[in-house]
């Protein structure tokens, strides 16, 4: 008799659990895609979060732990390198600390934006239909939570895919990854563990180290950068790619200004460099992680693409600048 | 599973074999792995796996008895300039190996497709070394990780600077601090602000 109870009791939990399961897929399937972006761009900008990451590129798998809050629109994150030089990166508001323990040093950068770790990925804004097409793929779970897979997929080979696991709870993203022109992923960031809206310390926010007689660097703050009207147009631009912006920037006390325009087509951006000097060099390809770049020089000036894009993109856009006539 | 048990050395030899020669054909089976690993290392405290290295090795010596190396080779040759043919050996070696484990495409190498847009071969040079290590790049990378919010750009900064903290402080030992600090380099400070 108890155990007749006892079976129908389990039966009845896993019928209800396959109902809650059910339902929660079927309130997933009320949101468009674009309404999950939509919520995923409000949850990385409000939800305190901390837990550990794994990130897969280049052959190479690195963990780390992370600490988000935002109170007041502060963010404030500690980000720990398990591998490697045990790297921290620690922002409050504006001002980042980058704790370089194996060197017993400390770089203070200022960062004038709100970018969090997970600040790649496609906010709503993106207007979709012309470079990009979104759908839900499935439903998974990851890091013990029920998830929803959204599936960027690009129109050409001028840009990567990305495949997004968005919690169905909060829309909080779990996983991320880049896909490359052969459906395979380039760069997968992955969250082993983690507990959403927790009540986080202050003092989970502080650094590992004491840094007490470490050596301090600085990074000179970077002037405000004036808007510049530029003498420089792409005559072959791959679709979907417009300029953002354009700037002169210095790189160094000793050389002469760049411009710096930035291409963008509402989800991966290419920075273009343009030096005077024709220096004689060869055109060169060049890569860190994800990013690629492309120097070429055209007449008496050396240009460069940078982007998180395949080669095919940084060769076409760096080679088809051309001064305006 | 057979992956933990191979990095605690209790996998029979006989099932080891075909355990590495699995997962040397099989992407999807090494991503897995490869997460299974690094998940587990993270849950255990351990930030390096003996076992998982002895794993690592024995799959790159699998692949290495096996024509895939000249298949890379070739595939280098066809696809790349002459300056990269130099450096193939062990270069592309490490790099079968690291995609055998990890099922990830390198970003140079022996998987390159031909590009939609060329330029004369001649004219291209392959860096074969990250862009960190060509001070005319890296500023240029540092400069699109400031204006791209994106966490591979601004942590591919971060190692760059690393990099220069390591410049900076050779620089140190040899230079008075007024001279070591040019405007658009990292200024040192002896003390915490």
């Amino acid at each position: 008799m108890h155990s007749n109870f006892d079976t129908r009791t389990a039966a009845a939990c896993i019928a209800l659990g396959g109902l809650f399961i059910g339902a929660l897929v079927i309130a997933a399937d009320d949101k468009t895609p674009s309404e999950w972006l939509e919520r995923m761009d409000s949850a990385v900008q409000t939800t305190n979060y901390e837990g550990t990451v794994v990130r897969l590129q280049d052959g190479k798998v690195e963990a780390f732990e992370v600490v988000h809050t935002v109170s007041d629109g502060v963010v404030r994150e500690k980000v720990i390198f398990k591998d490697g030089n045990g790297l921290e990166i620690i922002r409050n508001g504006n001002e980042v600390h980058c704790i370089f323990p194996d060197r017993k040093s400390v770089l203070v950068e200022e960062w004038n934006d709100q970018s969090t770790l997970f600040s790649t990925l496609p906010s709503g804004d993106l207007q979709f239909g012309s470079a990009y097409d979104v759908s839900i793929d499935s439903f998974e779970r990851v890091a013990g939570r029920k998830a929803v897979v959204l599936a960027i997929r690009p129109h050409d080979n001028y840009r990567y895919g990305h495949r997004i696991w968005l919690d169905i709870k909060t829309g909080f993203p779990l996983q991320a990854q880049l896909i490359g022109d052969d459906s395979e992923p380039l760069q997968q960031v992955k969250f082993a563990d983690i507990r959403i809206d927790a009540d986080i310390l202050t003092s989970s926010l502080a650094s590992s180290y004491s840094t007490d007689g470490w050596k301090w660097f600085t990074e000179p703050r970077r002037d405000a950068k004036q808007e510049v009207e530029s003498e420089w147009i792409s005559d072959n631009i791959p679709a979907g790619f417009r300029v953002v912006s354009t700037h002169e920037e210095a790189l160094s006390a000793d050389t002469s200004n760049v411009t710096h325009m930035l291409y963008s087509d509402g989800l991966a951006t290419v920075s273009v460099f343009i030096a005077s000097g024709n220096d004689q060099k060869k055109a060169k390809r060049s890569s860190v992680g994800a990013s690629n770049s492309y120097t070429t020089l055209i007449g008496d000036y050396r240009v460069t693409a940078v982007g998180e894009v395949p080669w095919a993109t940084v060769e076409q856009i760096a080679g088809s600048m051309r001064l305006r006539r | 599973m057979q992956v933990s048990a191979f990095v605690d050395g209790e996998l029979p030899e006989n099932e080891a074999e075909l355990l590495v020669r699995r997962l040397s054909q099989d992407a999807v089976l090494r991503q897995q792995v490869a997460e299974y690993l690094a998940i587990g290392r993270i849950m255990r405290g351990e930030y390096s796996a003996r076992g998982s290295d002895v794993l690592r090795e024995r799959i790159a010596a699998e692949l290495e008895e096996r024509p895939l190396q000249e298949d890379a080779d070739a595939a280098v040759s066809e696809t790349s300039s002459r300056y990269v043919r130099p450096l193939a050996g062990f270069a592309i070696a490490a790099t079968v190996a690291l995609v055998a484990i990890f099922g990830l495409r390198q970003t140079i190498g022996i998987d390159n497709e031909p590009l939609e847009v060329q330029t004369a071969a001649e004219d291209v040079t392959m860096e074969t070394v990250p862009a960190m290590n060509d001070e005319e790049l890296r500023p240029l990378y540092l400069l699109h990780g400031k204006d791209s919010p994106s966490f591979n750009a601004r942590w591919t900064a971060a190692q760059i600077h690393a990099e220069e903290l390591v410049e900076e402080s050779a620089d140190d030992a040899e230079l008075p601090a007024e001279e070591a600090t040019e405007a658009g380099e990292v200024e040192p400070v002896t003390s915490q602000p």
